[in-house]
């Protein structure tokens, strides 16, 4: 196996050895266990730019620009082979790996994970965010140590995995798995009301992820055929894809979308499914409420993201940056690599008006509430709500800017918002307290620290020439093109972005103006710190910081390599998109010739 | 009505039969060793030894017998079959009564330890030969065996006021539904004239052809052999509405006979509706016959629905440890019951089958349910009993290790992945989301009503975990180290993770014990029916 597939391999592995090491270490070995967490998230941060570095230079081929789905580098176990039933000959597996894990007869679930133009970045953010989780607890964490750091490495090899997945079923394990720890982070370790808010947290997210299972399992049981019963994503899309243009019936077998009318007056029971099979029965729409469940909400859209102002409050700094700058995109992430390419049509005709309009909600009333707040860590959370809108807006665009957006945007929030978090949580350890009345003033006392948040708050409102700009920008950009140019609407989703831009700027600010600027007013320092005096930030925590506000700058000023990197895939995403919007331009046609007709004649007097 | 060619050669064809049953025969010879010893030698240790060896003993039996005789098919003649299924189900009962045994050891006391491990060994003979039945007599005396060892069981251990009550309720209910039982058998005896499975089976599904015309009440008279027997069965499936006894008996008995309770006869009931229920898969042959699909399914979604909504949400409002694990496996056996809905629709396709499901199930569930319970031994004491939730408090800082095991049980129990839980309950969904489309909307509901009801399950293992991890101790516990129950922990901790990450050994198991029936089938109807063995290959 050459390097890169070790280091893919390893990214996935070394945080569990860690784990495990810093479990049997002990409750004692207090130094040790840091040591390890540290060395662990080091060697990951390593791996994951060395691999991004040669990712970079790999060369696309022409098939590229036509490849209607996924193609991973860097895959362990590749390529696999495969008895041909219909030949009795082995064939190579171009969407597999030999790294079977459970055998079920006509098709494997098989450890296949890869890098491709969509998880890389996020790779990269995971493990850079991961440093800075291990650095910021190194001091405040003092109890069960060793199990902290073993949860939260655990929680890394979950993120990894979830990313690099490239099994539908691998897939789903990482992605549940990754409850464990983070439930376990902010049971243990959060703030007064950390039992709670783990187990919403929990419930809330294993319902909605139960149901995404099933979703999962059904479009694995719709595209199996004859001999053939497969696990890995790619093949899926591209079976997909197939099925749909194989034939008319089968078109309509997969991509009928009831209208909002007819689920009403069905529910209501006004209208018998059986009357109108054709357009009620879809594979694609079922798939995409389910999947759309169980990832809604870890994105979280509007009327299910009650969890997460709870569970960022409560979780301790590792946990929240964790928490916001990864796990939130997971759910995005999930929409992007499963239930677009999946169900592009039902992504058209449900996910488009459906999700678009929650993400717009959820843009201005996140921030709204943002600006409500007097908790600065509620104020970010509710702030997470109000861009991760900003992502879901882009993504379901569906085009290719704002698809570019979407996933800039994801990166972007990763960063500036657990840079936010990193900088609260370093106040908090300072003073105790998170309140916003009762600071005032808190620059002249800690000047690095106020010049790194008014750095934070810049990138997070989308200043041009920071990280935000470039992701909200496109996203503006593909929101506007599919709504005025493309539907041909007044452009509400684009207006809804725009106004979140400016109501972010504003929270931010005023948070920025309340805290750090005016008349100085310290908090009374009470616990176990009291006797030392306050100190601006110390090496440790500027190791942790930095490095996030350099690639902010650097995604800010230079971001035309992600670009390039994410490129070709998110066109393989786009190229899907527009195969259904010919196909719904072709079902309109069938099912209103008339009106087609008449229309085009009134056009043409 | 077509009777088997018996007369002639009876004698000689039952004469095998005795062959099949060593291990089974040789555990209720060691029972009543056990039984007679008793009066000269009281020590916990010695019978307990004993009952261990003879548990090997009889695994090496059973090992020689697959070695020497090939796995068959049953056949319309002997009362016992030896097919892939009956060893499978053979396997788990012999590890289930070695971990029951190891579980035990240092909670019976010496005097009553040899009773207790005679009992416990005959009722594992019993689950071996339900496992082996291919005759409804046997079938109904296997259950037997496995029935009064455990009233007995139930009493022996405690006997104050609760224990009595449990002991009472269990004996009356069990006789009753002993009785519906046999009931349903009498029916299905008098429409197909054989005590034998298989011929009952052949004799069920060409009835209609010729005497349809002539008697059109067999189908309904079939429909009430099937409700009977669901309801009979479904007593030992604790399937709702014939689970009131579950809580009250678990709470009034002692943790290994709960742990008993929660496994033996869950296994023992499910088996025997794979055996009795062949009559109903509807795809068999060209004419259904007396065969009730259609309605079975019905009955069984019905049961499944009502099974883990009812175990589910009555488990959230116990804080009772014993209780909750009792509508914990109300709330599993409908989950299983998925499964039973969904097999007769699936035979004969080649993914994951509904029969299978539950069986990989079964298995998981055991462990992680075994497990459960010998964790709550592990930390109890006679003066200490952990028995409501906030026992378990802070477990984590005073047990770390324990706990974990604890944890890693009850996440298993909610399904989460890398656990034998959750691939238990992905089998179960897949199946029945692999129900051919035409029927297929029925089923779509059911996985939707399981997820939901697991994710409602989440809440009240997850409580338990809360306890466990985030809170503070509310009293020490302190206990010597119990070392067999530590191994009996050990087992299942390491069957629930090991099947959760490496699940190919009891898959391919389960394919193989149920594929021997999909062969059988083929062989009776002279239809190739995909053999999903041979795919694996």
């Amino acid at each position: 196996m050459d390097l890169p597939r070790l280091e893919v391999l390893g990214l996935i592995v070394l945080p569990l050895i860690g784990a495990v090491l810093v479990a049997a270490a002990g409750a004692r070995r207090r130094e040790e266990v840091r040591w390890i967490g540290l060395g662990t998230a080091l060697v990951s941060l390593v791996l994951s730019m060395h691999l991004a570095a040669q990712f970079m230079h790999i060369e696309r081929t022409p098939a590229d620009a036509k490849r209607l789905t996924f193609q991973p580098h860097f895959v362990p176990g590749s390529p696999g082979t495969f008895r041909d039933p219909g030949v009795g000959l082995d064939r190579t597996d171009q969407h597999g790996t030999s790294w079977t894990l459970l055998d079920l007869g006509q098709g494997a679930v098989q450890f296949y994970v890869g890098l491709d133009g969509l998880n890389i970045w996020l790779v990269v953010l995971t493990a850079v965010l991961s440093v800075s989780a291990v650095l910021i607890s190194w001091n405040v964490i003092e109890e069960r140590v060793n199990e902290f750091y073993a949860w939260l490495l655990a929680l890394q090899t979950a993120m990894m995995g979830i990313f690099l997945a490239f099994d539908i079923v691998l897939f789903y394990v990482f992605f549940e798995f990754s409850l464990v720890p983070l439930f376990f982070l902010i049971g243990i370790w959060g703030g007064p009301e950390r039992r709670h808010a783990a187990g919403k947290f929990f419930i809330y997210t294993i319902a909605g992820s139960l149901i995404a299972l099933l979703g999962l399992i059904s479009i694995v049981l719709a595209c199996k055929s004859g001999n053939e019963l497969t696990f890995s994503i790619p093949r899926l899309v591209e079976l997909v894809q197939q099925r749909v243009a194989f034939s008319a019936e089968e078109r309509a077998y997969w991509t009928a979308v009831p209208s909002f009318g007819e689920i009403v007056r069905v529910w209501l029971g006004r209208l018998r499914p059986e009357e109108a099979p054709e357009r009620w029965g879809g594979v694609m729409f079922w798939v995409f409420i389910a999947l759309s469940a169980g990832f809604a909400v870890k994105v979280p859209l509007i009327p299910l993201h009650t969890w997460l102002p709870l569970a960022h409050v409560e979780a301790p700094t590792a946990g929240s940056v964790l928490l916001a700058g990864v796990l939130l995109k997971v759910g995005a992430y999930g929409f992007l690599r499963l239930c677009v390419p999946l169900a592009p049509d039902a992504s058209l005709a449900v996910g488009l008006p459906l999700i678009n309009m929650l993400a717009a909600i959820g843009i201005i009333y996140g921030a709204l509430c943002s600006y409500a707040q007097d908790d600065i860590k509620k104020l970010v959370a509710y702030s997470s709500v109000s861009h991760l809108g900003m992502c879901m807006l882009g993504l379901f665009a569906l085009n290719a800017a704002g698809l570019a957006g979407g996933l800039m945007q994801m990166i972007n929030h990763g960063l500036s918002t657990g840079a936010l978090f990193l900088l609260v949580g370093m106040l908090y350890e300072r003073y105790h307290t998170r309140k916003i009345s009762d600071y005032g003033g808190m620059s002249t006392r800690l000047p690095l620290l106020g010049a790194f948040m008014v750095f934070v708050c810049l990138t997070s409102v989308g200043l041009p020439g920071l990280n935000g700009f470039i992701g909200e920008a496109l996203i503006l950009f593909g929101s506007f093109e599919q709504q005025y140019v493309t539907s041909q609407q007044f452009p509400w989703f684009a207006l809804a972005g725009a106004a979140g831009m400016v109501l972010g700027a504003w929270y931010l600010f005023t948070m920025l103006q309340r805290v750090f600027f005016g008349e100085l007013k310290e908090p009374v320092v009470v616990g176990h710190h009291s006797h030392e005096p306050i100190r601006d930030l110390n090496p440790r925590e500027l190791c942790a910081i930095v490095p996030i506000m350099v690639l902010c700058l650097v995604i800010g000023v230079y971001p035309q390599p992600m670009l390039d990197t994410i490129r070709p895939d998110l066109e393989t995403v786009s190229r899907i998109v527009d195969k259904a919007r010919e196909r719904e331009v072709e079902r309109a046609q069938r099912q209103a010739p008339v009106d087609l007709a008449a229309k085009r004649q009134e056009e043409q007097p | 009505m077509n009777h088997p060619p018996l007369a002639p050669s009876i004698a000689s064809q039952l004469a095998g039969v005795f062959d099949l049953a060593w291990p089974e025969t040789l555990l209720v010879l060691v029972a009543c060793v056990l039984f007679l010893g008793a009066t000269f030698r009281s020590n916990r240790h010695f019978w307990g030894g004993i009952a261990l060896a003879a548990l090997v003993l009889a695994g090496g039996l059973l090992w020689s017998t697959v070695q020497q005789r090939p796995v068959r098919p049953p056949d319309g003649v002997l009362p016992l079959s030896f097919d892939a299924f009956a060893v499978f189900i053979k396997v788990v009962a012999l590890v289930g009564g070695v971990v029951l045994v190891l579980f035990s050891w240092d909670e019976v006391s010496d005097a009553l330890a040899a009773e207790y491990y005679a009992c416990l060994l005959i009722i594992i003979a019993g689950l071996m030969l339900t496992g082996a039945a291919n005759d409804l007599v046997v079938l109904f005396l296997a259950l037997e065996l496995i029935s009064i060892p455990t009233y007995v069981i139930l009493y022996l251990q405690r006997t104050d006021r609760a224990a009595q009550e449990a002991a009472v309720k269990y004996f009356l209910l069990s006789v009753f539904s002993t009785a519906i039982l046999l009931f349903g058998f009498s029916y299905l005896y008098g429409l197909s004239g054989t005590t034998n499975l298989v011929s009952m089976v052949d004799a069920l599904t060409h009835t209609a052809e010729t005497d349809a015309g002539r008697l059109p009440l067999l189908p309904v008279l079939a429909l009430v052999a099937l409700v009977m027997v669901v309801a009979g069965l479904g007593f030992k499936i604790t399937a709702v509405p014939f689970h009131f006894y579950a809580p009250d008996v678990y709470e009034g008995t002692s943790l290994t006979s709960a742990a008993l309770l929660a496994f033996v006869p869950k296994v023992a009931g499910f088996v025997s509706f794979f055996r009795l229920l062949d009559f109903i898969l509807p795809q068999r042959g060209p004419t259904p016959g007396l065969a009730l699909g259609a309605q079975a399914t019905i009955l069984f979604w019905i049961l499944a629905t009502m099974t883990m909504t009812v175990g589910n949400i009555l488990a959230l409002l116990q804080d009772n440890l014993k209780r909750l694990l009792a509508y914990s496996s109300v709330a599993h056996a409908g989950y299983m019951l998925i499964g039973l809905a969904v097999a007769p629709k699936l035979a004969g396709q080649d993914v994951v089958g509904g029969v299978e499901a539950i069986l990989f199930y079964l298995v998981s569930y055991g462990a992680m349910t075994i497990g459960a319970f010998a964790v709550l031994a592990y930390l109890s004491t006679p003066e200490h009993p952990v028995d409501t939730v906030d026992d378990l408090a802070g477990i984590s800082r005073s047990h770390p290790g324990i706990a974990l095991l604890m944890a890693l049980f009850l996440f298993s129990l909610i399904g989460m992945p890398m656990t034998a839980g959750f691939l238990g309950k992905f089998f179960l969904f897949f199946g029945a989301l692999a129900v051919p489309v035409d029927q297929a909307r029925l089923f779509y509901g059911l996985v939707l009503i399981g997820a939901l009801n697991a994710a409602v399950g989440a809440w009240y293992y997850l409580r338990i975990i809360a306890a466990m991890y985030l809170r503070t101790p509310i009293r020490p516990i302190e206990k010597p180290r119990a070392w067999p129950n530590l191994v009996a922990l050990w087992i299942c901790a390491s069957l629930t993770l090991g099947l959760g990450i490496y699940p190919q050994p009891l898959v391919k198991a389960t394919r193989t014990a149920v594929g021997g029936t999909a062969n059988q089938v083929s062989q009776r109807e002279g239809e190739n029916v995909l053999p999903a063995v041979a795919a694996n290959d």
